[in-house]
């Protein structure tokens, strides 16, 4: 077995001039337009049906896979891919997950070269330097043929809950993060290869679940063929194939004409990360620097802090400048491809902390990449404040919880959270209260009365986090706090980021809190920690607490109504003082006699 | 048996958003009407005794008057419910408001969350807990609530939902600030979550009882204005709600537990289909329902409609979820009304949008300037423009051919027919996955469920197609589809469900034990049923459990057949887990333990039901009569077909027909493609052999 190519990380793509000339021509309607012949409804028939089809090979992946990290948590992606990898249609799975499959399914074919790849084949890897991220990610592509010739792919990429590697603590390589599954051929001609599967199982530690979950996913993948082996009956292969070229080149129309409204410039933002876990008390900074020039955006993230010593590391790098383009441009276009990304080049080294090579700790590839993109909207708030967002919680603020059950003497494992944080204001806006961080999409959080039946732990309390949002015209979102007492002894692990580096405000707001993690005592004393990486054993009636940050305001504060602080405080989301001394409000004796048993009342 | 009442008439009164729906039955005759007529949203009463009006009927001669009806889900969508407060445990005002966090619309950034029908300062917490065993951790002073009373006072407060944690286990709590409250406050409407349901997911249930109490007290109003109304028309019946499981429940029932007739329309519909597979011997189909704006399909397995545990209202991105037992319908935003577009790059798009009832499609004549799937079918010659709606509305056809040549043929360079008929393909490709979505979704093969049930005023016009788009050979159009949720209300039971949850390993109880558990709960749903005396065939009831492999989160719901309680051996009933678990997620895991997560009943007290209508027998030629010449129609293909046109009502059972054949009746027309068979039944439906 080879050992997979070495990624190119610089990338800049050039358009087709026939593209280009047809795309600069911002007229709507426009028979040019038209990319080739192909039939309007049929593109249109074939739009959908692709997004059908990976939404039911979604279906079948949460359906059929044996880990909630993908059926709750939908910890996984979908997705079709052209002959040369460019995504057709990908169905997320969590909106990190937009970039990491095309680039797999690329450097599959670069490896096996088109001819080294026959009918039958199931292609997998877990390469964290190819996906990108940790190496639970186990991505399985097979190819559709037509007439001898590739055609396309489906592939599944999905977070398997155990692959080896070392259980607690902080990792600083690869190596101690489980098994590394090179480019290998999971099925041969439709022969399964045995010993591949042993060999992969011999390394996980719940092989039982590991076995539901690869299943699960060639299940999503043979419906993705099987869904493009009746589009490609139904419309024939020319057709096919002309229709998916007006597709990706329509999308890519209307997102360089998103960029076309962006003012042409340089623009620059700077943020940090708190430590790697290793190095505490040492900021990881993340600089970005985007520019636009006409219907192209350049987003370089060529002065990012190298890759660090902790498992904060990844590949993400081009994934964050697409979900943030994504989010700038066709934010609900569907289905998701690379026409959408035609527009946007990205300028990324080697070696920095979004593009870590071997053997960098990737394990907690996800929490940087939400700053990132943060910071992206940051330099673009220069450009098009009315388009972007000020900066958000940017953690999944979860506590890794384990102990002896004492109902039947058994190791169990808790995640404890999701608890959701606040997001940051609009030029129009207040922030969005307590939800999940970028990272995650549709992923739920947990009930307090299924917790209880299940752990020895009580919820004390999950609600708003009062005065957590960050000020301006328009106020951050609110996060949220928790606190879970322990009924016996159990350990408790954070690796929470965002704590000194709160998230920021936009023209003029102010920041939010930031996330926070601490332990009460049996006597009820409250302890704050310093930093988000916590390990700590908890005895009985101990409890854990946690606080996710707020969204940061927009706009001056001083421009806020006054209704809308009044309300603030009626509902308890701002407390009196707080909005005294952030707006410096002034009050009538009677709206504080209307106001004052509220304020109480919210702070119990 | 108990005597038949002396009342011949069985009345069903469907009131929606545009129209109201009345379906009688007359025993006395065998016969069915119908009445249809405009909803009448000052006093809806109104609008049930016009259609009644329409049907020489007198509701004095009916033992039977059975009512669906949009109030709730409208209270709720609007925003239209009573001032509501909530109480709840100690650090959990905000669960209501906190939600599951999830954010589906990923990329927006403009996203924003449901909204809560209670605002967080009426949200108020008492000091009181139990655990999830029920126990009491933190008694409840009932004193701590006086502040609280003294609040609802001075806001005026019309309605409190109460829920606290574990209530499902232990309503102790909920049942004790209920009381209390209610003593000082004696006209304030009370819900509590324990009554509603005993199910937990704290933040579900809260949404649930929340709901509940906020359009409990204008539901109340309702439902005694329609009661004062019938009893000033001498009516003497009895006056039964139905549900969104499609099945009844007492007036008294229906003022305290509103949530439940949430969807009663749309899930009467599946209920029609469900006893219409009944009296065909057909065990498996799909309800596939197409109106203005939305196309909804349902699943009948094995002849019954089936159930989904919850609901969420007003959509998946902020909508709120309910727990309460419905219809499991999915709906996609694609009817009549959505309006075909070109995307700014050019690319042509189906809805979501729609042009609604005004402006209204393009050949309304009433300023719509966008074509419409309506639009498409009157330039293809699919409708007719003088007979829409019987002939009460003509439409403009050069008005849908401008549009559709200015907006969509023109510009792409296609002929207006071109356009027309790929507007319809892809309606009826994006209408193909509701179906898809309420088949696969559950494990299941949508090829297993041949025959489409087509119905809506849209459904006969667009049903061969997605038929054909799904591969399934056979099509049946029942009679009067424009009615049909009336129909099927017509023929629905008594239906008593009931949750509870209680976590148990499946090791650690016994058959005895849920054997117990389930009477309890039976008991109280016979209890339910008694007390409104109806005179029922057979009362019968289902068992489910929701249970998961342990370890697992999500708990799949299981029917649990009697024998399994017969023999008595959890190792059956394992089984039987196992391979529902095998259907659904593709594996079962026999050698794993398992769980019980809640129990689930559902009592159903089968009513006599009125025997099927038949028509006149007639040859395999249709009649003359039924003959209203030809017309021009596209069909597949750039060519038209010279059409034949029947009138629906004059058909005959055992006339057959060979597509290409239009077969229009008052506020529907079937359209059948070339190749095609139909055959008309005896009770007067029409069944679509597809040639696919």
């Amino acid at each position: 077995m080879k050992t997979p190519n070495p990624k190119t990380t610089t990338r800049s793509k050039s358009i087709r001039s026939t593209n280009t000339a047809a795309a600069r021509t911002p007229k709507p309607f426009k028979r040019s337009l038209r990319h080739s012949q192909a039939d309007p409804i049929s593109v249109e028939l074939i739009r959908n049906s692709l997004v059908a089809a990976t939404e039911e090979m979604k279906s079948v992946l949460m359906r059929t896979s044996y880990n909630m990290i993908i059926y709750e948590a939908l910890d996984f992606t979908v997705g079709l891919f052209d002959r040369h990898g460019q995504t057709l249609s990908i169905g997320l799975g969590l909106p990190m997950f937009i970039r990491g499959m095309s680039d797999v399914v690329k450097a599959k074919l670069a490896f096996w070269g088109e001819e080294g790849i026959e009918p039958g084949d199931i292609l997998l890897t877990n390469d964290a330097y190819t996906t990108g991220a940790h190496l639970n990610h186990l991505t399985f592509s097979i190819p559709v043929f037509n007439e001898g010739a590739i055609v396309a792919f489906a592939t599944c990429m999905a977070h398997w809950q155990d692959i080896g590697g070392v259980l607690n603590g902080v990792t600083t390589d690869i190596y101690a993060e489980g098994l590394q599954i090179p480019f290998v051929k999971y099925h041969q001609a439709g022969v399964l290869n045995d010993e591949i599967k042993e060999f992969i199982l011999m390394n996980v530690r719940r092989r039982d679940r590991a076995v539901g979950d690869l299943e699960a996913q060639l299940s999503a993948c043979w419906v993705g063929v099987k869904h493009l082996q009746s589009m490609l009956k139904r419309f024939g292969v020319g057709q096919w194939q002309q229709c998916i070229q007006q597709i990706m080149h329509n999308t890519e129309f209307e997102a360089r004409a998103a960029v076309k409204t962006m003012p042409d410039g340089v623009y620059e933002a700077e943020s940090f990360m708190d430590d790697d876990a290793v190095d505490l008390d040492q900021p990881v900074p993340i600089r970005v620097k985007v520019t636009v020039k006409g219907d192209e955006m350049t987003v370089d993230l060529s002065q990012m802090s190298p890759q660090v010593r902790g498992f904060f590391n990844s590949g993400a790098g081009v994934a964050c400048a697409q979900v943030a383009f994504k989010c700038l441009t066709l934010s609900q276009d569907l289905p998701v491809n690379d026409g959408n990304f035609k527009p946007l080049k990205v300028i990324l080294p080697k070696g920095t902390v979004v593009s870590a090579v071997h053997p960098a700790p990737m394990r907690v590839w996800m929490t940087y990449p939400m700053t990132v993109i943060d910071t992206i909207f940051k330099a673009m708030a220069q450009a098009i404040p009315e388009r972007v967002i000020a900066g958000h919680h940017a953690d999944l603020v979860i506590a890794n919880v384990n102990g002896i059950h004492p109902i039947d003497g058994k190791l169990w494992l808790y995640t404890g959270g999701l608890i959701g944080g606040g997001w940051g204001a609009k030029h129009d806006q207040d922030g969005v209260n307590v939800t999940v961080c970028m990272n995650d999409g549709d992923t739920h959080n947990g009930p307090s009365e299924q917790v209880e039946n299940k752990y020895p732990l009580v919820v004390e309390y999950y609600r708003i986090r009062q005065d957590s949002g960050g000020a301006g015209e328009f106020r951050g979102g609110l996060g949220a706090e928790a606190e879970v007492r322990a009924l016996t002894g159990v350990n408790c692990q954070t690796r929470i980021d965002r704590v000194n580096n709160t998230p920021w405000g936009l023209k003029g707001g102010q920041n939010a809190l930031g996330n926070e993690v601490g332990v009460r005592s049996r006597e009820g004393d409250l302890k704050l920690y310093k930093t988000g990486k916590v390990n700590v054993r908890l005895q009985a009636g101990e409890a854990y607490v946690i606080h996710s940050g707020g969204g940061g305001g927009f706009g001056d504060p001083k421009k806020r109504k006054r209704a809308a602080i009044l309300k603030d405080i009626e509902l308890g989301y701002v407390s009196l003082q707080k909005a005294q001394a952030d707006y410096h409000l002034l009050l009538s004796d009677e709206e504080t006699n209307v106001l004052n048993p509220n304020a109480q009342k919210a702070k119990v | 048996m108990k005597p038949i009442p002396q009342a011949p008439y069985r009345v069903a009164a469907d009131i929606g958003g545009t129209f109201t729906d009345v379906a009688v039955f007359d025993a006395s005759r065998s016969q069915l009407i119908l009445g249809k007529t405009l909803t009448t949203p000052k006093r809806l009463v109104d609008g049930i005794l016009t259609g009644l009006g329409k049907t020489d009927i007198s509701l004095n001669d009916a033992h039977l008057f059975l009512h669906g009806s949009t109030v709730a889900i409208n209270t709720m969508l609007e925003r239209s419910g009573a001032k509501t407060a909530l109480l709840t445990t100690q650090g959990f005002r905000d669960i209501y408001e906190i939600g599951r966090i999830n954010r589906p619309d990923s990329f927006n950034l403009r996203h924003q969350k449901h909204e809560p029908l209670v605002p967080r300062n009426l949200r108020f917490e008492v000091g009181e807990r139990l655990l999830a065993t029920g126990e009491v951790l933190k008694a409840m002073k009932l004193t701590d609530l006086d502040a609280m009373i003294e609040a609802l006072k001075a806001q005026k407060i019309e309605s409190l939902a109460i829920l606290f944690l574990h209530a499902y286990r232990n309503p102790s709590h909920e049942r004790q600030a209920r009381d209390y409250i209610q003593k000082k406050l004696p006209a304030l409407f009370i819900s509590i979550s324990s009554d509603i349901s005993k199910e937990y997911r704290e933040f579900e249930r809260t949404s649930t009882v929340a709901a509940n109490a906020y359009i409990g007290p204008r539901v109340n109003k309702y439902l005694g204005e329609i009661e004062n109304e019938l009893k000033q028309v001498s009516f003497n019946g009895k006056f039964l709600v139905v549900q969104s499981t499609g099945g009844l429940y007492s007036l008294t029932e229906a003022r305290e537990d509103c949530v439940r007739m949430m969807e009663s329309g749309p899930a009467a519909g599946v209920i029609g289909t469900e006893a219409l597979c009944k009296s065909l011997g057909i065990d498996n189909a799909i309800a596939f329902d197409m109106g203005g704006t939305t196309a909804k399909a349902g699943v009948i397995r094995n002849q019954e409609a089936l159930v989904a545990n919850s609901v969420i209202i007003g959509g998946y991105l902020r909508g709120l979820p309910l727990l309460t037992p419905m219809i499991d319908i999915h709906e996609v935003g694609t009817g009549g009304g959505s309006i075909a577009h070109l995307s700014s790059s050019g690319a042509l798009r189906v809805g979501p949008q729609s042009a609604g009832a005004f402006p209204g499609p393009a050949c309304y004549g009433l300023g719509g300037t966008e074509p419409t799937v309506t639009d498409a079918n009157v330039v293809l010659g699919r409708l007719d423009p003088n007979h829409f709606l019987g002939g009460e509305m003509v439409l403009d056809k050069q008005a849908a051919i401008q549009a559709m040549k200015l907006k969509i043929a023109d510009p792409l360079g296609l002929t207006v027919a071109q356009a027309a008929l790929g507007i319809l393909r892809i309606a009826a490709a994006s209408m193909s996955h509701a179906v898809k979505g309420v088949t696969t979704d559950r494990g299941l093969d949508p090829g297993a469920f041949p025959n489409l049930f087509a119905y809506g005023g849209a459904g006969p016009l667009h049903a061969v197609m997605v038929a054909k788009e799904l591969n399934l050979s056979k099509v049946i159009i029942p009679r009067a589809p424009g009615h049909f949720s009336a129909f099927g209300m017509l023929l629905a039971d008594f239906r008593k469900d009931m949750v509870l949850s209680k976590f148990t390993p499946l090791s650690g109880t016994s058959m005895v034990v849920l054997n117990a558990w389930f009477q309890d709960i039976e008991e109280l749903s016979l209890k339910s049923l008694n007390s409104i005396n109806l005179a029922t065939r057979k009362i019968h009831c289902k068992r489910f459990l929701d249970m998961r492999y342990v370890g697992q989160e999500h708990a799949v719901t299981v029917e649990i057949p009697a024998k399994v309680f017969k023999g008595q051996s959890l190792a059956a009933l394992k089984a039987v887990f196992d391979a529902v678990h095998l259907e659904r997620y593709g594996r079962g895991s026999p050698q794993e333990p398992c769980e019980i997560v809640s129990l689930r009943s559902a009592l159903v007290g089968e009513l006599k039901k009125p025997a099927l209508e038949s028509i006149a027998m007639g040859s395999r030629t249709p009649p003359k009569a039924a003959n209203l010449g030809v017309r021009s129609v596209m069909f597949e293909g750039s060519k038209a077909h010279t059409t034949p046109i029947f009138q629906r009502e004059a058909l005959k059972a055992n006339n057959t027909i060979k597509g290409p054949a239009l077969i229009v009746e008052h506020a529907s027309t079937t359209v059948v493609y070339p190749g095609d068979t139909v055959k008309v039944d005896a009770q007067g439906n029409l069944h679509i052999q597809i040639s696919l």
